[in-house]
């Protein structure tokens, strides 16, 4: 199946590791000219310089998603620099955490507002073509209970909400808006590599309510999200779809 | 070494004024030869200990601040032998082998904290009352006259050398051992800014274990099986960075706490352990906003900054001191991790008869705020081997001893071979061969 990616243009926030790295590699395999950023500019140069060996324009800096201003600033600069934004995955996370009020502010910064001024700042330019895909990144956490009460779950949460009122408000211009929860993916500098050192009693009570008996990798959500994405999905617009090895107890009606 | 990227570790170029000294001892010249397995096993290396080491060096008695009041003795038992050290009208404390010179009874029976100072200052032996004053002296003798040949003509018990460094009490059997400080050497100068004697206890246990003495002490003197046993702390401390001190018979290890091993890639989120660090020091994980591997420093600063409001005074520990784990071995079996709010202190004593045994205590202590009420002291646990948990990291290097020390009986096992993280075993080993066999080390047919 063609998917149909090569030659867009794709913004990928939060792409130097893990999840969002696997999404951007994929972009640029498929044959994307693509930006990323993060926050540590560091890994976001070495990330761009190992995107770049798949031959399309690759371009990305250091940005703190939670500085309003410094993220317009970035995300103008790129749509200029790349000519446009057919595609855009905020994949941005702040993580979780329990027992300070600061997580909130600390997930609402990056985990909503990231998203949030991604997407307002790529809407009108998609809307002036008539065609975009945005793929939002939720977590089987917004849907059963994981890790004690906290705002990563339920601020997660409202980006599955804010992506359907997305797709049903812009649909009719041919912008396309969806989500994909993953379930717990570990990589090499993850958190849950860490946990699993860490908290490994945790770790391995998790392992075992999933039914391949391991996690998920990076490379098995990004599959989904490009999917997603691409214009082989064309039909897809408001949908979430849970990637997480059937993990999740609940049914997904 | 395997590790998945370089760590910087900032440690001050100089000490305080008065502070514990940082800069590295030069490595010592120990050879590479293997340490043999025997030393571990034999009735007869056991029996050299005793008679070369265990009756001729300072060893650990107790706390200071359990014998505050005249009367109050503190019992201890070391190999075959007990003693009492107590404390003297003056605020010294004196001390004595617990034992009756009438049939050999133990004045005391078993080890722990008491007073005499409701028997007017007398230990009564329970099985006939001899009775012996707060130095050991034989005050009264029931039927005195039906002892024809009179009383025992020392008129005492064998005394024992006694002194206080660091809020403990120490005790030596050797009559001529070099006075208490000169045997400690270094350590003083470098624990005395902890402070040792604002800390209070908190746990006061004893297990047996299956292993000897060494292995203990040998576990608890090099990082290099962090990556091993507790894969754990890779993300708590730099088992990498890590600077090997010899000093005359001490040793120590400084290792970087609140930073993430090199072995291992740097997460994006705060690790737990490191989380619980800077939540004791009322430093919240969510506020913090710079790179993981920045948190050390940070954590050092907002001790320094907050310590004082907190009723904590650091000032004479060096900014590291805020963080590390300066792990101190005083020799022969005390190792000791020393941190800025608290110290983890094992005695590590040998079984009164068999080598492939030993008595494990674990001494923890804990800073109290200033103004703030002493909590109670622990009562003294005693259990066997895997009876119950000791935490994860103890319960994790105990689960492994038996183990070793089973191994080191297997014919197929000449002994240790140590590579330069294990430097410590080899400064320690090279300390017991001196108090064994002297300077020129074992001879022909020794172990």
């Amino acid at each position: 199946m063609d998917l149909g990616l090569k030659g867009k243009k794709a913004i990928v926030v939060g792409g130097a590791r893990g999840i969002g790295y696997s999404i951007a590699e994929l972009f640029a395999r498929e044959g994307c000219d693509l930006a990323i950023t993060a926050r540590n500019d560091d890994s976001v140069k070495d990330s761009v310089a190992n995107l770049r060996k798949y031959g399309t324009k690759v371009i990305g800096s250091g940005c703190d998603v939670s500085d309003a201003d410094a993220f317009r600033d970035w995300m103008q600069a790129t749509d200029e620099e790349l000519g446009g934004c057919d595609i855009l995955v905020p994949v941005t996370s702040a993580s979780g955490g329990t027992g300070s009020l600061k997580y909130w502010d600390k997930n609402f910064a990056v985990d909503v507002m990231g998203p949030v001024r991604a997407i307002d700042a790529v809407l009108e330019g998609m809307t002036e073509r008539g065609e975009g895909s945005i793929v939002l990144i939720g977590t089987t956490s917004a849907l059963e209970a994981m890790g004690g009460p906290q705002a990563y779950n339920a601020l997660k949460a409202s980006l599955i909400t804010y992506g359907k009122q997305l797709a049903l408000a812009h649909g009719k211009d041919g912008i396309r808006v969806n989500v994909v929860s993953p379930g717990p993916v570990e990589f090499e500098g993850g958190n849950w590599e860490m946990l699993k050192g860490a908290m490994e009693k945790f770790y391995n009570s998790l392992i075992r309510k999933h039914p391949q008996g391991r996690f998920g990798k990076p490379e098995e959500i990004a599959r989904c999200v490009g999917f997603l994405a691409s214009p082989a999905a064309s039909w897809c617009n408001g949908s979430h779809l849970v990637v997480d090895g059937g993990f999740t107890d609940c049914t997904h009606f | 070494m395997d590790v998945k990227r370089q760590q910087k570790i900032v440690r001050p170029a100089e000490a305080l004024p008065g502070g514990t000294p940082i800069e590295k001892a030069p490595d010592p010249e120990l050879g590479h030869d293997l340490i043999p397995a025997e030393r571990y096993t034999s009735p007869d290396f056991m029996r050299l200990e005793w008679d070369r080491l265990w009756t001729k060096v300072w060893l650990l008695g107790g706390r200071s601040d359990d014998i505050p009041e005249p009367g109050d003795y503190i019992c201890t038992n070391i190999g075959k032998e007990s003693v009492l050290l107590v404390r003297q009208q003056d605020g010294s404390v004196a001390g004595f082998f617990n034992v009756c010179l009438h049939r050999g009874n133990r004045l005391v029976p078993e080890e722990g904290v008491g007073s005499v100072a409701e028997e007017d200052g007398v230990f009564r032996c329970s099985y006939h009352h001899w009775a012996y004053s707060k130095t050991g002296k034989l005050l009264h003798i029931p039927d005195r006259e039906t002892f024809p040949q009179g009383a025992p003509p020392c008129g005492r018990v064998k005394p024992i050398k006694v002194d206080e460094w660091g809020s403990f009490v120490w005790f030596s059997m050797n009559p001529d051992v070099e006075p208490l400080r000169e045997y400690l050497g270094v350590i003083p100068e470098h624990l005395d800014p902890y402070h040792m004697e604002r800390m209070a206890w908190t746990r006061d246990i004893t297990v047996e274990w299956d292993c000897n003495w060494k292995a203990s002490v040998d576990a608890f003197s090099e990082t290099y099986h962090v990556q091993g046993i507790h894969p754990q702390l890779k993300w708590y401390l730099d088992d990498v960075n890590v600077q090997y001190d010899c000093y005359d018979k001490h040793n120590r290890y400084l290792i970087p706490f609140a930073a993430v091993s090199p072995r291992v890639a740097l997460p994006s989120i705060i690790p737990p352990l490191i989380a619980g660090m800077m939540e004791a020091a009322e430093m919240d994980p969510a506020e913090y906003e710079g790179p993981i591997d920045g948190i050390r420093e940070a954590l050092q600063k907002h001790k320094r900054e907050h310590g004082k409001a907190q009723g904590k005074d650091y000032s004479d520990l060096n900014d590291e001191q805020l963080t590390d784990d300066y792990h101190y071995t005083i020799f022969p079996n005390v190792s000791l991790n020393v941190h800025a709010d608290d110290v983890m202190m094992f005695r590590q004593r040998p079984h009164p008869t068999d080598p492939n045994k030993m008595l494990y205590d674990i001494w923890m202590f804990e800073l109290v705020p200033e103004g703030e009420k002493w909590p109670d002291r622990p009562r003294h646990q005693h259990f066997k081997h895997g009876d119950k948990t000791i935490g994860q990291v103890l319960d994790q290097d105990a689960f492994n001893l038996p183990h070793v020390q089973a191994g080191m009986r297997s014919e197929a096992f000449p002994g240790l071979w140590l590579g330069e993280q294990e430097v410590r075993l080899r400064h320690f080993h090279k300390t017991l061969s001196d108090y064994l066999y002297g300077h020129n080390g074992p001879g022909e047919g020794d172990l």
